[in-house]
């Protein structure tokens, strides 16, 4: 219980530290860095702006928002069970863009009713998601190749094959991106008009709430999850007690992959309608800085999540407040990122402080000479 | 005759930079570091160079060779100051290293493309999101480049070819015939005798990532002045991530990985000339691109397996284990 106080304050000490950082940026280039963070909330629907264009409102900022935040979640999930299996998974916009392509080709583009569609859409996208995500644990158990390296190489062959295909066969003209999906088969109900105040009501973010529960039931509750992280924490001794490294391996990369793809579906098909060729989506690597914050703990990935959104669906409306580039959101990212990769330097530190506090004994030498280096 | 010409000459300038960066990388896997940032060490280092360069093309002029000599220097002190990072997360606070190359590539790419519009919007006055360089001139031998065929490795030289085999000679000499290079050798593979034998672990791994930041900057800036001509986000289109390849492929050795990046190169250029030669629309250029990368994951399904990877790479070097 201690620990998870200890990780929780850690994740706050990353946090602090990386807005810090960022707002020393933000006066170095002579703006205001807390109206600038204050924009970041009214941008994402958290706090009120000053004046409302017609069919806007708080209300419908913020389901704008939420409807940006689903995707997150769902690849911060997939992030999450790699990690515990001693994964790492950054392939993750490479599944949504082959995940969201394969739905979008071939759902989006059809008639069928929508209440077919919608859920035809999120099972083909998991489905294309787990076929890459299991293709790469193959990989891994199979051939010995690093899953970074491999679900890279995937990452672009797919974002090349996509784009050709986009280019060749259903760009639209005007925004050169793919043609817009149908609303029969969009995950999001979009513009919806509640009063004269136009809501995007986002499906999946109900999908995404059951997700966290059942991945979380998942990893603490069942033999699988207890497997995927006794291989994530030692693969050697998980070997000499009977688990089958290699295909726990190949599972937990086919559920990350599988999350992926949902990932996939509720971005291109739910907050976009359309895919952009040539660009993977930053979704994926973002997911990577929550899924680390969180702890990859899904609960705490709902609440990493919602913070690292903020900022980064917020910073659009701050760049045309302050004047500030959008990219610093990326920064500001980064370096949580950056801060909580050393988490476990910290939680040393933490405990270490607690022992010496506790410890009314001299410490023995020998455990002293262990610490130092 | 001219395609083999072009496939050579083109797949040249894009191998050397490869092979260059790759060899960064088995410096720092040598020592025991897993290196993933190369990615964002090169686009670091590019984008060093960039700035110095423009900065320094606004004072002397177009003309003048000063800037990019300088461009050359600044990415590799920028490289290795921002691989100093790595070091410091690696060695120092003990973070896992694949994650902490993640971190600190997706760091570069936000901080680069941050700086590049901040500098241009503050400094010079303008709204664009890139340093444009030119592509750098070249250079073509007389006498040999008559020679037929092979004729081909001495035309059109870019400048930082010649100069990248120079590097690449030297960094063969001290990785594998000083005590320095043993030394870093012996930290990948049993880093308690390099401790027993008096030397120290963190200092040899750190000058390693250091090293290995310096020449992935090279390699960036040499992109920057070869395919793009400019410094701008465009810059990581996983050219770290195919050096990584090409080493794993070379078994953490320099010549193999040499003719790893040679296949990429000569992969890459005649997919190129292909496309131009059968008059292909430009969009099937976007096929002929994944060429590289399908190639890298069929030599590593069929490399993988006898691959010998140093055996303490990765692995947080703890002084109380036995």
């Amino acid at each position: 219980m201690n620990d998870r106080k200890n990780v929780i304050r850690i994740a706050l000490i990353a946090i602090l530290i990386s807005l810090l950082a960022g707002a020393v940026v933000i006066l170095a280039l002579g703006k205001n860095p807390l109206s600038a963070y204050y924009n970041l909330l009214q941008g994402c629907g958290l706090a009120p702006k000053a004046k409302y264009a017609g069919s806007k409102s708080q209300l419908a900022d913020f389901s704008s928002f939420v409807d940006f935040w689903t995707p997150m979640i769902f690849a911060a999930l997939s992030c999450a069970v790699a990690m515990k299996a001693g994964l790492f998974n950054i392939g993750i916009s490479g599944q949504m863009l082959v995940a969201g392509f394969i739905s979008s080709v071939t759902i989006g583009y059809s008639s069928l009713s929508a209440p077919v569609a919608k859920p035809l859409v999120i099972l083909l996208s998991a489905a294309a998601g787990t076929a890459v995500g299991s293709l790469i644990g193959y990989l891994k158990y199979r051939f010995n190749i690093n899953e970074v390296v491999s679900s890279i190489m995937l990452n672009y062959i797919a974002s090349y094959v996509i784009s050709f295909f986009i280019n060749t066969f259903f760009v639209d003209p005007v925004s050169r991106q793919s043609r817009n999906i149908g609303d029969n088969a969009r995950l999001t109900f979009h513009q919806i008009n509640l009063g004269g105040i136009k809501y995007d009501l986002p499906i999946g973010f109900l999908l995404a709430v059951a997700a966290v529960i059942i991945i979380r039931f998942l990893l603490e509750r069942t033999v699988l999850g207890y497997e995927l992280r006794a291989v994530g924490l030692n693969r050697t001794a998980s070997r000499y007690a009977g688990i089958r490294v290699g295909s726990s391996i190949v599972k937990s990369m086919a559920i990350s992959g599988l999350l992926a793809g949902i990932a996939g579906a509720t971005y291109y098909l739910g907050y976009f309608a359309s895919i952009q060729p040539k660009t993977l989506v930053s979704v994926g690597y973002d997911s990577i800085a929550v899924c680390l914050l969180g702890n990859s703990d899904p609960a705490g990935i709902l609440a990493s999540s919602f913070l690292i959104d903020i900022i980064t669906k917020g910073s659009t409306y701050m760049s045309s407040q302050a004047g500030l580039e959008s990219e610093i959101a990326a920064v500001i990212t980064g370096l949580i990122l950056l801060a909580s990769a050393c988490s476990s330097y910290f939680l040393g530190l933490f405990i270490r402080g607690k022992e010496h506090r506790k410890s009314t004994v001299p410490t023995p030498a020998r455990k002293k000479s262990a610490h130092k280096e | 005759m001219n395609i083999i010409h072009n496939i050579i000459i083109d797949g040249m300038s894009f191998a050397l930079p490869l092979f260059i960066m790759a060899i960064g990388g088995i410096y720092s896997e040598r020592s025991g570091i897993t290196n993933l940032a190369l990615e964002g060490l090169q686009g670091m280092g590019a984008f060093v160079g960039g700035l110095t360069a423009y900065c320094l093309t606004l004072y002397f002029g177009a003309d003048s060779r000063i800037p990019y000599a300088a461009a050359m220097l600044c990415a590799m002190l920028g490289g290795a100051a921002y691989a100093a990072l790595h070091g410091l997360l690696c060695i120092r606070f003990r973070a896992n290293q694949v994650i902490s190359g993640v971190v600190i590539n997706i760091l570069g790419m936000a901080l680069t493309s941050f700086l590049t519009k901040t500098i241009n919007r503050n400094v010079f006055g303008e709204a664009s999101d890139k340093f444009i360089l030119g592509v750098s001139a070249c250079y073509t031998i007389p006498g040999l480049s008559k020679i037929p065929v092979l004729g081909a490795f001495f035309t059109n030289v870019y400048p930082f070819e010649p100069l990248i085999l120079v590097i690449a000679l030297i960094a063969w000499y001290f990785l594998y015939r000083t005590s320095f290079g043993l030394r870093l050798r012996a930290c990948g593979d049993n880093p308690h005798a390099v401790d027993a034998a008096g030397g120290s672990v963190a200092a040899t791994r750190f000058i390693a990532v250091m090293v290995s930041g310096a020449l992935s900057g090279l390699a960036g800036i040499c992109f920057a002045y070869s395919i793009s001509g400019k410094f701008s986000s465009d810059i990581y289109v996983g050219y770290g991530y195919l050096a990584i390849a090409a080493y794993i492929f070379g078994n953490w050795n320099l010549l193999p990985s040499l003719a790893a990046c040679l296949i990429f190169g000569f992969a890459r250029s005649g997919g190129y000339q292909l496309v131009q030669q059968l008059g292909m629309p430009s969009s099937y250029s976007d096929l002929v691109m994944t060429l590289p990368y399908i190639l890298t994951l069929f030599l590593l399904i069929f490399l993988s397996k006898n691959n010998q990877a140093p055996r303490a790479l990765g692995e947080i070097y703890d002084k109380a284990k036995r």
